[in-house]
């Protein structure tokens, strides 16, 4: 049942999803414009397989990301490592700090959420600290243009997307999934239905970690000419978490629900009236989270409709 | 050097209690996360700016101005917004989301009317000449701001422990739906709390053009992370804790100016999440909220 | 002999008129670029980007500029969008008017953070960045073509005449001990090497007692205003941005502190908002780059300081945004592309880049002489002597230059009382 249902969704969310993602740039060539949906698709999944599976709400996402960034970044600039490898390099950061921070998960609620904004915030001070100049170039930015591949870069991105699409199918589809969610619902409960707490929630969140890191490096290797407040801006966080949460957490469509049209309507905004842009694009938000709280498949769940 | 240290971070940490108190008494009483604080922080700094432009204000007086126009329209917007977002699951995440739209907003608006220039009051018009306290000289603007920052502490503690309203506002922290049972007008109370909370942002706002250098309508972002980090720091819902919160802000950051300056911004954090690691309800804090 | 000459001449004639017809004037010339309405770069990115618009608007009231591969004056037509001070935001909005509105020309947005992520995209599109104000070192690389920066020096280059002066007049004044504060970020920490290097150059001539950094969002300077005092400095640089600037000169005046000389970059780069925010007082004695929104520079090409500062004050008038050195460094833009199109041999853009060369050393504008390395497109003229700030019998600001001598309007006051 379990097992029919994923391949069910792999062929009808994942497969189209990567296919489209995969042959735009044929069509349309503002590749960074697609590039900047595949960052955040998968960006907005990271934060569906954290919030959406254990209610950990990551607000400092964008840590693993400028971690997975700068990885990236070192591996190439001192390793000289090729971007492939290095972004093994990406990888590890980001797991590595889910490791260090692994303790926030005994925080709960805004607690959880304000430390981990606090703990991104804590890794840009770090990395951009003029004293660390030698290693991570400090304030000075990295210039990665000896490695600089559009195209590739952006496939390997859609291949990160398919990974992190697949992890997400997984979860809806497998027992450990279910034990998140039990987890999240009730984690006493769990615990005495024999779920081991520790071990399920910390998983959760190194996936988490690890698709963040592996896409901030991707993103590296694309900009490949960045400052330090470009890859931990906030921004990136927010925009994730509002994606998600205005497609509907906890499913595989309504993150991807929430990038496409949200950010699709950031991009319209943005390009058309761009001066009434912040203004029109909070005003929306505000709207949506009033009016339709649950996110976008909430709407379809009450009209009868089985959103996966 | 360390005298002096120690001493500006307890002027400059009694100003940051005074800026994270509001977003502790909405996010206490209501658990709703104000992502815009910082933003209604930034309007009241531009209210106290056209007062004292337009009318020659002293920034003082304004606060009187500061608070009734917040409170009148905090109140409302209490009943606009907070009661459907609790309806919703996870209230304290969406509430999340609201308030970043609402920042949006705000900032948009605010960019529109003001331009997005810095803008500033003179320091002098809160007295002119550095003052002396305990053979250091602070800046007037300083020692001013301090005063009326211990004055809004002690005017919430008084709300909050010394008349009914207080009473009830606290039970309705502890447990909201108790709070319910047992007969109180939950969402009075809230509404009420919620137009106090603004408020205060504001007349903290009021003192960010002496305090913080220049206002712009893009300073709040840097107010909310900080602000988050005092009343965490401190513990949720209890003034006394968010001047302490406050107070361990402003030394660590001045003690880190002066020793590792290139760095002070980093302590902060580390701060907020080894006491979050430490003592999750903070350093007054009774109830531990860990998972 | 008569039959070749005649062939010749057919020749001429047969290719001119070819080249007359291949070369369909266009309807306009599409110049693309951002600006930022809001977030931290909103200030001094809409200054930039209003300055820009006073060249733009003023050429296509003359029916347009003249471009030299049509031989005739053709309009511009201005595409713009607004990154908010986001680079991801910016990164698509760059792409978006290079693949999607196919504009003729890509400026930049304001400073090296919104200007670092259209590098490796105009590049990859073989299209000329032109870089109005983004100075980091990083951008300019020999193997990259695709850049020039034409509003001001690139980061290391600013202080040249500010460290000649500390090093060369410095010990005959008695100054000895400097103290340096700067911004951790790429254009002042560039600026603070340039200093550091300057100053260990000078084998003991000046020596340094207070070499710190500070987070660019600093706000309040108190403690380190007294830290500094501490280490008794005859000389104080404090070197940050705007918001920087006026919380650090704030707090001195508010403490009552006056170093006997204080160099900081905004009360000469963005008097007027500095001045609004600090007074005239706060700035009374105070060492700065005095920069072409304030030098009169004697402009070969293009409008004067006071003709552009009336332009400025009747299209503006609403005072939204203050005038300073960003409104200056977007006119200037204007003018480079300007002379660019009116000498360049074709569209191609680098034949445009070619023709921007061409003017290093000639152009002499609002903004000083425009002067480029060849290699890298990185800009080393426009660069800004050393000022110090005094007040008129009415209180009012005014420069006095007192270095490099040959600019020299007056004679530095030290100490400072």
């Amino acid at each position: 049942m379990l097992r029919t249902k994923a391949l069910r969704h792999t062929l009808f969310i994942l497969l189209p999803v990567i296919a489209v993602a995969g042959l735009l740039p044929l069509a349309y060539s503002n590749q960074l414009l697609l590039f900047n949906f595949v960052v955040f698709l998968t960006l907005a999944q990271g934060v569906n397989i954290l919030y959406g599976f254990t209610g950990y709400l990551p607000f400092g996402y964008v840590g693993f990301f400028g971690v997975g960034a700068y990885g990236f970044s070192l591996a190439v600039m001192h390793l000289h490592l090729p971007p492939l490898a290095a972004l093994g390099a990406a990888a590890l950061a980001a797991v590595l700090l889910g490791l260090v921070l692994t303790p926030l998960l005994r925080l709960s609620g805004a607690y959880f959420a304000i430390a981990n904004l606090a703990a991104s915030q804590a890794m840009f001070q770090v990395v951009s600290n003029p004293n660390l100049t030698d290693i991570t170039k400090g304030p000075y930015g990295i210039s990665l243009a000896g490695v600089f591949a559009p195209n590739l870069s952006y496939g390997v991105a859609v291949a990160i997307l398919a990974l992190t699409l697949g992890t997400v199918i997984y979860l809806r589809n497998s027992r450990f999934g279910l034990a998140l969610l039990a987890v999240r619902e009730d984690s006493v409960t769990a615990a005495m239905a024999g779920i081991d707490v520790v071990r399920t929630r910390t998983l959760a969140w190194q996936l988490s970690a690890l698709v963040a890191g592996l896409i901030g490096g991707v993103f590296a290797w694309y900009v490949s000419v960045f400052y330090p407040e470009t890859v931990f801006s906030p921004e990136f966080s927010i925009f994730a978490i509002v994606f998600a949460l205005f497609g509907g957490v906890a499913t595989i469509t309504g993150p991807i629900l929430g990038v496409v049209v949200l950010y699709g309507i950031y991009n319209a905004i943005g390009i058309s009236t761009p001066q009434y842009f912040q203004l029109i694009y909070g005003a929306l938000i505000m709207g949506l989270v009033l009016f339709l709280p649950n996110g976008v498949v909430s709407l379809f769940r009450r009209w009868g409709i089985d959103v996966p | 050097m360390l005298a002096y240290a120690i001493l500006a971070g307890l002027i400059f940490g009694l100003y940051f209690s005074l800026v994270g108190l509001g977003l502790n008494l909405v996010f206490g009483v209501m658990r709703i996360v104000n992502l815009a604080h910082g933003d209604v922080l930034m309007l009241g700094a531009f209210a106290a700016f056209w007062l004292f432009k337009l009318f020659g204000l002293h920034p003082v007086l304004s606060i009187f101005a500061v608070f009734a126009v917040f409170v009148a329209v905090g109140w409302p917007l209490y009943y606009l917004v907070v009661p459907r977002l609790l309806r919703a699951k996870d209230p304290e995440m969406l509430s999340i989301i609201f308030f970043f739209g609402l920042s949006q907003v705000i900032v948009a608006l605010a960019s529109i009317a003001f331009g997005s220039s810095e803008r500033s009051i003179p320091g002098r018009v809160l007295g002119s000449g550095p003052y002396q306290i305990l053979g250091q000289s602070f800046p007037a603007a300083w020692v001013v701001t301090g005063g009326v920052s211990a004055l809004a502490v002690a005017f919430v503690y008084l709300y909050l422990y010394r008349t009914r309203l207080g009473y009830v506002t606290r039970a309705v922290m502890v447990h909201r739906e108790e709070a319910l049972a047992t007969g109180i007008d939950v969402h009075r109370v809230s509404a009420i709390a919620f137009g106090i909370g603004l408020a205060l942002s504001g007349i903290a706002g009021v003192f960010a053009p002496f305090m913080l250098g220049s206002v712009t309508p893009a300073m709040g972002v840097d107010i909310n992370i900080t602000s988050f980090a005092v009343i965490v720091v401190g513990s949720l819902g209890n003034p006394l804790g968010t001047v302490l919160g406050g107070i361990a802000y402003g030394i660590s950051l001045m003690f880190m100016q002066t020793y590792f300056s290139s760095w002070a911004n980093l302590l902060p954090y580390l701060l907020l999440i080894t006491i979050l690691l430490v003592r999750p309800s903070g350093l007054l804090g009774r109830k531990v909220r860990s998972a | 002999m008569v039959r070749a000459k005649a062939l010749a001449v057919f020749a001429v004639i047969f290719f001119a008129v070819s080249a007359a017809h291949a070369a369909d004037a266009p309807a306009e010339i599409k110049i693309g670029t951002l600006y930022a309405s809001s977030g931290n770069y909103a200030g001094v990115s809409m200054a930039q980007y209003q300055g820009l618009r006073i060249w733009l608007d003023q050429k296509n009231a003359e029916g347009g500029v003249m471009v030299k591969p049509f031989n005739k004056k053709i309009p511009l037509k201005l595409v713009s969008y607004d990154d908010q001070s986001n680079t991801a935001t910016a990164a698509t909005l760059y792409n978006q008017l290079i693949t999607q509105d196919k504009v003729d020309i890509l400026l930049a947005d304001f400073g090296s953070v919104l200007t670092s992520v259209a590098v490796p995209i105009a590049r990859d599109h073989q299209m000329l960045l032109i870089d109005q104000t983004g100075s980091g070192a990083a951008f300019f690389t020999k193997d990259n073509p695709y850049i020039v920066l034409t509003s001001l020096p690139m980061s290391s280059v600013w202080p040249k005449h500010m460290t000649d002066f500390l090093v060369k007049e410095g010990p005959k004044l008695g100054i000895k001990r400097v103290a340096l504060l700067y911004a951790t970020n790429d254009f002042h920490g560039t600026q603070a090497a340039a200093v550091r290097d300057a100053i260990k150059a000078s084998n003991g001539a000046v020596e340094l007692v207070y070499d710190n950094g500070v987070p660019t969002n600093t706000s309040s300077y108190t403690v380190t205003i007294n830290n500094i005092q501490a280490t008794n400095p005859d000389a104080v640089l404090e070197l940050g941005y705007v918001n920087n600037d006026i919380a650090f000169l704030r707090n001195l005046q508010d403490g009552g502190i006056k170093f006997k000389w204080l160099f900081t970059i905004y009360p000469g780069l963005e008097t007027e908002v500095v001045e609004k925010n600090v007074g005239p007082k706060g700035m009374e004695q105070v060492f700065t780059y005095v920069p072409s929104s304030v030098m009169e520079y004697k402009p070969e090409f293009g409008m004067s300081l006071s003709q552009f500062r009336t332009t400025w004050n009747s299209k503006y008038p609403d005072g939204k945004v203050e005038f300073g050195f960003n409104s200056v460094a977007g006119y200037t833009t204007g003018l480079v592309l300007e002379k660019a199109l009116a000498t360049t041999d074709s569209m191609a853009q680098l034949a445009l880049r070619k023709a921007i060369l061409g003017q290093s050393g000639k152009l002499k504008t609002i903004d000083g002489t425009f002067e480029i390395l060849a290699e890298t497109g990185a800009q080393v003229g426009e660069v800004q002597p050393l000022g110090q700030i005094s007040l008129d019998e009415h209180g009012e600001v005014k420069f006095v230059t007192v270095y490099p001598p040959e600019l020299a309007t007056g004679k530095p006051v030290y100490p400072a009382k």
